[in-house]
């Protein structure tokens, strides 16, 4: 369907694997966090 | 307050109200009124999901869980982005292709009319209760804080907004939300400034972090084991986060027709994808930073008087009980530990963060006195949600502490606000209008949308006043309300959506069985005889419907498919 293009990237899956790449960089980033603070 | 204060608390919501009412004007039939004629744009559809599901209480509390318990309730939200990712690729383009007014209307079309009661019912009761809850809880804590009267309270905190939200609907929400979100985040944001501006001088982002990790509350990476086997009471890990946040994300954002109602308004499937997966991006870091604010006014706290304990109210009750001589003794004790901070100036961070962790154990020797003092007077002994106002109403600035209370409103406003709307939606497309023999005419309908918002308005706060009179004890318990009903009615979603074999009466007969077993399991849990967190209720609930469906089908003759769901196969 032409409307339901994926802005920015080619593909929706583009989108759906930079959220989940974003949650994991979140959690390795608050795993850093606790490891060097605690 | 002081008249600054009041001054700009209802300059806000008198703004607030105008603003709505300005704003809503949409054509007058129900696809106005409750879809906004699906004209939203993706960033009004990602500010409407963040405030529908930020209450008052996530502004309130989140600052001082962290201040208490740390920063791990942020995993807690690690399965949202998955369960957006999974929304967009299977929810979403089915309800825009079949331009539903609500979830469950799809229920009818993929089973048959008592599913889709059933579960359309689930939600009027579970959302009107929480919502009424949700009413109280901030209100409680203002009451309390700042004496205000709670009746007049809870009609401020779950009453005004029925204005705008009678009058102009979906597009008041979502264009009242949307100057909401910008309100509050100005509000926390000026706040997070002042902490870090008023700790003494040479003290800054290392202090926090250190003192913070020192003292337990950067624990945001938890596994949930203990003594080499896993934990299943425990609230917030990484694991109960990822599986259990996700299907109560799923579950949420996918079933619950406040959610649904949001991105139903968007202008395109492709403006409802984006605002999702935008929400899917920014919200762990949104609720870190929320978390990190408690962290830094748990530093603030150590270069400043802590409080003996945070509700203030509850401390007057012990001064006027048996144990008024042994507070006063445990209270000069306590200021005595308290005083030894500002012998700590010297030194790196890590070695100042040391210092007034120990100071800080000492402290909470005498807290834990008072909370015991408290439970043997049937008294609340938690005060995790009055540590972040009191810090404001106590060290902010004139006229910044009515915007802080402002925020409150606005947060409640916001997620109550489009709860209406979806409990009004329900009300007449999932019963009055299904089924009525009459046909209505289009005025009709749009008067009865008006008067269905009204009376969920009126019945929320009436339940907050309920809520109130019962007491604290009552809210606790509502609290897991949501995952109560939310594994059911997902697992029913889910069986329509992946299992085409699965039939109406299968599900149905699962669903009525598994809500069952899910309540009996929570009060087991309650009750401490099962050990299981609430948050893993929504695995069970969901898990359980599609396993026993899929059995009883076996059993089952298999029934045609309901010709909507024919036509669904078409695309």
């Amino acid at each position: 369907m032409d409307e339901d293009r994926a802005p920015l990237f080619k593909k929706w899956s583009y989108w759906y694997t930079l959220v989940i790449v974003f949650l994991i960089v979140c959690i390795l980033f608050f795993y850093l966090l606790t490891k060097h603070f605690s | 307050m002081s008249r600054p204060d009041w001054i700009v608390l209802a300059l806000t919501l008198l703004g607030m109200i105008a603003y709505g009412l300005y704003k809503g004007r949409a054509s007058k039939d129900l696809e106005g009124y409750f879809l906004s004629n699906r004209s939203v744009p993706w960033y009004m559809v990602l500010l409407g999901i963040m405030g529908t599901q930020a209450s008052a209480v996530t502004f309130l509390s989140a600052p001082g869980q962290a201040y208490t318990d740390g920063m791990r309730f942020v995993q807690y939200y690690f399965g949202l982005p998955l369960a957006m990712v999974v929304l967009c690729i299977s929810f979403v383009p089915v309800f825009h292709r079949l331009k539903v007014f609500t979830a469950y209307e799809y229920l009818e079309q993929r089973f048959d009319l008592k599913t889709r009661a059933f579960t359309s019912f689930l939600f009027l009761v579970q959302r009107g209760l929480s919502t009424g809850i949700s009413i109280a809880a901030p209100s409680i804590i203002l009451s309390s804080l700042l004496g205000w009267n709670i009746l007049w309270t809870n009609i401020f905190m779950g009453g005004l907004l029925i204005i705008y939200t009678v009058m102009g609907g979906a597009k008041a929400v979502a264009y009242t939300q949307q100057l909401q979100m910008v309100i509050i985040f100005g509000g926390m944001s000026i706040a997070g400034y002042l902490v870090i501006h008023r700790l003494p001088a040479g003290v800054g982002w290392t202090d926090i972090l250190h003192t913070g990790g020192k003292a337990g509350k950067l624990n945001i990476i938890t596994t949930g084991f203990r003594g080499g086997s896993f934990d299943w009471n425990d609230k917030y890990n990484l694991i109960s986060g990822v599986i259990g946040g996700f299907f109560l994300a799923l579950s949420y954002f996918g079933t619950d027709q406040s959610q649904v109602g949001r991105y139903l308004t968007a202008r395109s499937l492709t403006e409802s994808r984006i605002g999702l997966l935008l929400n899917g991006l920014v919200k762990v870091p949104m609720q870190f930073l929320i978390l990190l604010l408690g962290v830094m006014v748990f530093t603030f706290y150590q270069y400043n008087r802590e409080p003996i304990f945070f509700n203030q109210a509850e401390l007057k009750v012990l001064e006027h009980s048996k144990y008024k001589d042994s507070l006063a003794l445990v209270t000069s004790q306590y200021e005595a530990v308290d005083k030894e901070r500002v012998g700590v100036g010297t030194g790196d961070a890590a070695t100042r963060a040391q210092r007034l962790v120990t100071i800080q154990k000492e402290k909470e020797g005498h807290k834990a006195t008072i909370r015991r003092w408290l439970t043997a007077e049937g008294q609340d002994t938690n005060d995790t949600n009055y540590i972040f106002l009191r810090f404001v109403t106590d060290f902010l600035p004139k006229g910044l502490v009515g915007l802080l209370i402002a925020v409150i409103f606005l947060a409640a406003w916001g997620s109550i606000a489009a709860t209406l709307n979806s409990l009004s939606s329900c009300t007449i497309i999932d019963f009055h209008k299904r089924f009525s023999s009459r046909k209505l005419s289009v005025e009709k309908e749009y008067r009865l949308s008006r008067l269905y918002t009204l009376f969920w308005g009126i019945f929320c706060v009436a339940v907050a006043q309920l809520a109130y009179n019962i007491g604290n004890s009552l809210i606790e318990a509502v609290n897991v309300l949501g995952s109560l009903f939310y594994g059911v009615i997902l697992g029913i979603f889910l069986v329509a959506f992946y299992r085409k074999r699965t039939g109406a009466h299968a599900v149905f007969i699962s669903a009525v069985i598994v809500e069952a077993a899910v309540i009996i399991l929570t009060v087991l849990s309650r009750k401490g005889i099962v050990p299981l967190s609430f948050l893993w209720f929504n695995v069970v609930g969901a898990v359980g419907v599609i396993l026993l469906s899929e059995i009883l089908q076996l059993f089952m003759k298999k029934e045609p498919a309901p010709a909507a769901e024919k036509r669904r196969r078409l695309f």
